[in-house]
């Protein structure tokens, strides 16, 4: 079976559009979202009723939970004072926008689902808020996909797709008891091959140009193509600015920047 | 170089703290006394342990400590930590050890407890009671070794000391590699990693505790009240 | 012997830096002036507000602040090289001393300087070559900084913004900003470089409150939104109580911390 996977919308329904029409053209009909519908992006209740309306099951981002419980997200999620106030001030507008219903259907969202031997999270599966960057320690990679208990991992949260195969690996350890310490015992674990696929931004890239991108998997060949999506910037661009958002979200959108950077430490975890 | 002693899982027992401090006035080069977390239980009355680490006796090594699983769930249990409360307690030892836990420690020690961190960094060392992951993450010799590697990784340190399973080992990820291939938009690239010379050690718990040399590198597990023969069972 | 050089040029042609490699390799004393310059058609002068001196004035402890009519009349030193700074958008009309802008020399007459020699980027090969840009119009803005001290994340981004166009057509900007460890930071940026500067000053205040020195950020341009530049200064200068909270465990250490430059 061949299946779509989208992450991070960001209440951007152009880009949206232009990729459900993307996956519609290739006749694929099973989708899965990673999570962040919401969050920056100027049409978060038309995106949330666009995901409900085609039945696209999805879990649940940071910024889902967060539109439900309110910013619980540590500080340290964002890289600087302004990456924050910006965040805050996307937060309330986005919360004042949802409507109950919508609201309440983010608060449903599972933080996983799984299919076989395939996870679906958005961030990692310890936590929404870990980026898992494709250069993160390959043992500590393997780990999350392993504790999992998953051949494929998909994740987003990052905003830049790619596809990570970790293979050939080993560890060898020695260990020594207490009871015997002149013979430590040897032992050795061999690693089984997996793989994250991180399906990065419909709707707020950050990969070097403004196109949507989204993965696609082939189940029967192991094979993932990452598709690039170009859609009508202008149009989210002219809407942040209409419902009043910060003009500035407009030009980062434009030239292909985050809305606020990411932070820089991949193994960061919010201790909340 | 001067030794670290560690210690966890003292549980209230006074005597046995008494016992430790003896054991390292009469062992040479320890200066820094580390407790790892358990200090209190709810098998007997912490209060009178938990006064004198706050207010520690002359000639004595002043604890440094840290929380562990059981102050975890005593705070828990109090409000210190939001909307959780002693959950993982009720599930494994029942109501009566959360009464039991409350019980043992009064409410005056509350602050200085919740007041107590996670863990220490020490020079390369991360001292801790479970892992970097959690408190009550339980490492042992049997642990999967990539488990241990991550738990080294999140704290980016070469040793990790852990008091959690109460077992005391040594264990030393001594090679092996993996090989990551990484492919996005820009193009497809590949990686070969090697296991990094780290360890995690385990402390021990209760009587059993551990000391250690930075600057060799040398461990020695022992026994409270034994007599020093435990010197020569400690290996570098 | 004395010499008093006037070196005039257009915005962002590196007058400054020219003036500071002048300074630093004369071996007497040195004196410098900024003349505020004057606005051609359709083209307005930014107000420099002292930037340029606090800057030399840092990097070249003793330079003469020429500015000062205290020390207008008393007798100059021997050897003094006297500098002075005209920013000029079109090239002179006359070659020599006779192509100094006569609006000047009212000014410099109050301060007893006569140029023995005018420099002006693009005309005289005594300057280093600049792609000297056609500036048809432009528009200045500042703002008075003092007091404000920047999250250094945030002044990264800003900045980042800024000379890549969020905030309208950025020709030139430059600045001295406040970080929270006492540092302050000269930061330049012109079209025509590559990357922006971003120099420490050797003058470290120390990490106890708003810094009292000068603090400014100046930008030429086209269709520039000083509204939307303010909105973004407000989320990315600090509270005092930030402030106090990032200050007061460095008034613990002793010596002064050396992190690496924020942006």
């Amino acid at each position: 079976m061949t299946h779509a996977v989208i992450s991070c919308l960001h209440a951007n329904l152009a880009a949206l559009e232009a990729v459900l029409d993307d996956i519609d053209q290739r006749g694929i009909t099973t989708i899965t979202c990673l999570g962040d519908l919401v969050g920056y992006g100027p049409q978060p209740n038309e995106v949330v009723n666009l995901v409900r309306e085609r039945a696209i099951p999805s879990c649940q981002g940071c910024w889902d939970e967060d539109i439900i419980e309110g910013l619980n997200s540590c500080e340290c999620s964002y890289p600087s004072q302004l990456a924050e106030r910006r965040g805050h001030q996307a937060h309330q507008w986005t919360a004042e926008q949802l409507s109950e219903e919508n609201k309440a259907f983010l608060a449903s969202l599972p933080m996983s689902l799984r299919r076989d031997r395939l996870l679906f999270v958005h961030g990692s599966p310890n936590s929404q808020h870990e980026y898992l960057l494709p250069d993160m320690d390959a043992f500590a990679a393997l780990e999350r996909v392993q504790t999992a208990d998953a051949d494929t991992l998909f994740c987003g949260h990052t905003h830049r797709p790619y596809v990570r195969e970790l293979r050939d690996g080993v560890i060898r350890v020695r260990v020594q008891a207490p009871t015997d310490p002149q013979s430590p015992a040897e032992r050795e674990m061999a690693l089984p091959v997996r793989r994250i696929v991180n399906a990065g931004s419909v709707g707020e890239p950050r990969h070097g140009n403004t196109h949507a991108t989204y993965v696609i998997h082939d189940e029967a060949t192991g094979n993932v193509e990452i598709r690039e999506v170009p859609y009508d910037v202008e149009r989210t661009c002219r809407a942040i600015v209409e419902v009043g958002l910060p003009p500035v979200f407009a030009w980062r959108l434009r030239h292909g920047f985050e809305y606020a950077e990411r932070a820089d430490d991949a193994s960061h975890v919010c201790e909340r | 170089m001067a030794r670290w002693a560690l210690v966890s899982g003292l549980q209230g027992d006074l005597a046995l703290y008494e016992a430790i401090q003896r054991d390292l006035r009469q062992l040479a080069r320890v200066d820094t006394l580390f407790v790892l977390g358990d200090l209190i239980g709810p098998d007997r009355d912490a209060n009178a342990l938990l006064a004198r680490l706050q207010d520690p006796r002359r000639g004595e090594l002043a604890p440094q400590c840290i929380y562990g699983w059981w102050e975890e769930q005593l705070l828990a249990e109090r409000g210190y930590r939001g909307e959780r409360r002693a959950d993982p307690l009720r599930q494994q030892f029942g109501q009566a050890a959360v009464e039991a836990l409350e019980q043992a420690v009064d409410p005056g020690h509350l602050a200085w407890l919740a007041a107590l961190q996670f863990g220490f960094i020490e020079l390369d060392c991360a001292l801790l009671h479970g892992s970097s992951a959690a408190v009550d993450d339980s490492l042992g010799p049997d642990s999967s070794p990539l488990l241990l590697l991550d738990r080294l990784t999140r704290m980016d340190v070469n040793r990790l000391f852990t008091a959690r399973s109460g077992q005391q080992f040594r264990l030393e990820l001594s090679g092996g590699g993996i090989e990551s291939q990484v492919r996005d938009l820009e193009g497809q690239r590949q990686h070969q990693q090697s296991v990094p010379q780290r360890q995690v050690i385990g402390i021990g718990a209760g009587v059993r505790y551990t000391l250690y040399d930075p600057g060799s590198d040398r461990l020695d597990f022992l026994v409270a009240g034994s007599r020093p023969q435990q010197r020569a069972r400690g290996f570098a | 012997m004395s010499q008093t050089l006037l070196i005039s040029g257009p915005p962002g042609c590196g007058k400054t830096t020219w003036i500071l490699n002048q300074i630093q390799s004369h071996p007497g004393p040195c004196g410098f002036l900024r003349l505020v310059g004057y606005p051609d058609e359709g083209l307005l002068q930014a107000r420099d507000g002292g930037i340029d001196l606090v800057w030399l004035q840092d990097q070249c402890p003793g330079l003469l602040d020429l500015a000062d009519p205290d020390k207008a009349l008393a007798p100059r030193a021997a050897k003094l090289l006297a500098l002075i700074e005209l920013p000029q958008f079109q090239p002179p009309t006359d070659s020599g001393l006779a192509g100094v802008d006569r609006r000047a020399i009212p000014q410099l007459e109050a301060l007893h300087l006569s140029p023995d020699a005018h420099l002006h980027f693009g005309r005289d090969a005594a300057l280093p070559h600049q792609d000297t840009l056609d500036f048809s119009s432009l528009q200045a803005w500042g703002r008075n900084l003092a007091g404000a001290v920047w999250d250094p994340a945030s002044l990264s981004s800003f900045w980042f913004e800024l000379v890549n166009g969020a905030y309208g057509d950025v020709y030139r900007a430059k600045a001295l900003m406040n970080l929270p460890d006492g540092r302050a930071f000269f930061c330049n940026w012109m079209v025509s470089r590559e990357g922006s500067q971003f120099l420490p000053l050797q003058t470290l205040a120390s990490p106890d409150g708003r810094p009292q020195r000068l603090s400014r950020l100046v930008v030429q341009g086209k269709d520039l939104d000083p509204a939307a530049i303010e909105v973004t200064l407000a989320d990315c200068l600090l509270s005092d109580a930030v402030l106090e909270l990032q200050q007061a465990p460095l008034r613990q250490r002793k010596a002064p911390p050396h992190p690496s430059p924020a942006a």
